[in-house]
């Protein structure tokens, strides 16, 4: 229903997970070793701070025209999961640092 | 032995105490006891210095040495034991060799283990495998069972760290002439293989396979271009000196002899047909320096394991060398556990006292080896909603009725067993006979609470 997606959609940043096949993280690997996958999804509504209310005030006023801003916090990861290592389908080992996130929060 | 039979000494009354009852202390805590005696910690400190540096023959040729030996023979330190990836397990192993070196013959072929005896069974492991949620091996026949293995691995926080540790340790290039530091690799292994659970690593070690792709990630499983492989292959026995030389070396090998050395008394040709035990012994030995063993090829049909040495350059020792490398490469021991293990049997044995025992601790200490990560998501500790009977009953026909009853625990039994360290000290030699089922003798919690003092 309408209600239950738009509850959805507004539900706060927070860490969520993924099994995902080494092939599919689309970095260039072969491997068909199964990996967790931790990103951040969510709203930060909650987040907004003076900064922002008042870029959003300077931008509708005009007084900043041309450059990109953003005046909404985002949800992005604050730290990042240890080191992933996975045997490839060449038997080469790999290692990946910072492919998943530890903690979330609204920045 | 001696330390079975002095635990199943006295009967166990229902209800009874057990702190009254004799048993194993750890070398570290037995050199606390010793130290806290004035003529014990004399004599230790005599020995100790008769020890160094001189050969045993030298060392009892000495009369002052010889009355010390004697009388540590009388105080814990005699028969002390260490236990694997304990806390302080180097300093142990040093007293605990300190002490045996002057007894034993010093060049023996097989030596004495320093580590508590193993009592837990495979049966223990593929009890905790079935709760691996919808992880079942025989759900599919076409599967990787490596594969499923890494999977498994990677999704407990736990398993994933420490194997990305010990790959990203192992395929470090150094330089341009040094391929990787085997040192590091070595000991980020020994850390793999101590701090993680076995459902976890024998599962990646032993997995059985059906095609070559399996067998080479199986055979990868140690990243062996640098633990393992060198320039050259040294000779066996050259290894095993440099490995005595060294106390944790030494004391793995002594372990995997132990543990591994084919028997023919036995059904499984393993002492006291003891899979676990002999698993254990392996992969403790995998950390063990140079002595590494690995799979020798990518091989389906038949499993060969042996050290990176050849009995090339033997001399007069090429028998003892063959015999040496035969205890991997040829041991039915060795290979009827891999087997068990890749198949998910165990040795029927007699069921189990199936009724909880009466003085275990409800909520033991948390050990050490368990991941920190107790509360995940896919962690499988959390056995408070498990009925371990129905999961096993699962599998169907495959199980026949004793075994079903070996494997249903009620649920206090099972939260002190689940714990990787907490094992219960199955009595076989008393009474005789093996069938008329072990007693289970709860007094290992407790010997555990003292260790970890």
């Amino acid at each position: 229903s309408r209600r239950k997606r738009a509850r959805a959609r507004h539900k706060p940043c927070a860490l969520k997970e993924l099994e995902v096949s080494v092939s599919e993280l689309g970095l260039g690997y072969e491997s068909d070793e199964t990996v967790l996958f931790r990103y951040c999804s969510g709203t930060c509504e909650a987040a907004l701070r003076s900064y922002d209310l008042s870029l959003k005030s300077m931008r509708s006023r005009k007084k900043i025209k041309k450059e990109k801003v953003r005046a909404r916090p985002c949800c992005r990861p604050l730290a990042y999961d240890d080191d992933v290592s996975f045997l490839d389908a060449y038997n080469r080992y790999y290692t990946v640092n910072e492919l998943s996130a530890k903690e979330c929060g609204c920045v | 032995d001696e330390i079975l039979r002095s635990l199943a000494g006295p009967p166990s009354p229902p209800g009874q105490d057990p702190h009254g009852w004799r048993v194993p202390v750890d070398c570290v805590r037995a050199n606390e006891l010793c130290a806290a005696e004035p003529s014990c910690s004399s004599r230790y400190r005599t020995l100790r210095q008769c020890l160094a540096g001189r050969d045993r023959n030298t060392m009892l040729a000495n009369k002052e040495c010889q009355t010390a030996l004697e009388v540590l023979q009388e105080s814990p330190l005699y028969d002390c034991r260490c236990k694997r990836g304990m806390k302080k397990e180097l300093q142990c192993l040093q007293i605990y060799w300190s002490i045996h070196l002057g007894l034993t013959e010093g060049e023996e072929f097989y030596e004495a283990s320093p580590y508590e005896p193993v009592t837990s069974r495979l049966s223990d492991i593929f009890r905790l495998a079935s709760i691996f949620s919808g992880m079942d091996p025989a759900a599919n026949s076409k599967s990787n069972h490596c594969l499923d293995a890494a999977k498994a691995c990677n999704l407990n926080d736990n398993c994933k760290r420490l194997r990305s540790g010990y790959i990203s340790t192992c395929s470090k290039e150094i330089s341009a002439t040094e391929h990787c530091s085997r040192r590091k690799c070595h000991k980020a292994l020994r850390q793999f293989f101590d701090r993680v659970p076995s459902e976890y690593t024998y599962r990646l070690l032993f997995c059985s396979c059906k095609d070559q792709a399996c067998a080479e990630r199986r055979r990868q499983t140690i990243v062996p271009s640098c633990s393992y492989e060198d320039k050259e292959k040294p000779n066996c026995l050259d290894l095993r000196n440099t490995c005595r030389t060294d106390h944790l070396c030494r004391s793995r090998l002594a372990d995997f002899h132990t543990n591994c050395q084919a028997s023919f008394q036995s059904l499984t040709s393993c002492p006291g047909d003891n899979y676990q035990a002999c698993l254990g012994s392996y992969a403790g030995l995998i950390a063990g320096f140079d002595v590494t063993p690995n799979y020798v090829d990518a091989s389906t049909a038949s499993i060969t394991i042996s050290p990176w040495c050849s009995c090339r350059g033997s001399g007069n020792l090429e028998e003892e060398c063959e015999k040496f490398l035969r205890d991997f490469t040829e041991n039915p021991c060795l290979r009827n556990a891999i087997q068990a293990f890749g198949n998910g049997t165990d040795v029927n044995l007699s069921p189990k006292n199936p009724s909880p025992p009466v003085t275990v601790p409800p909520k033991a200490e948390k050990s050490p080896a368990l991941p920190d990560d107790v509360n995940d998501s896919n962690t499988m500790y959390d056995t408070s909603v498990i009925t371990t009977c129905t999961s096993v009953q699962e599998h169907g026909p495959k199980l026949n009725k004793s075994k079903e009853q070996s494997l249903c625990y009620s649920e206090t039994q099972l939260t002190t067993d689940i714990m990787p360290d907490q094992k219960s000290f199955v009595d076989q030699k008393a009474g005789g006979s093996r069938h008329r089922g072990g007693r289970i003798l709860p007094v290992v919690p407790v010997l555990l609470l003292k260790l970890a003092l």
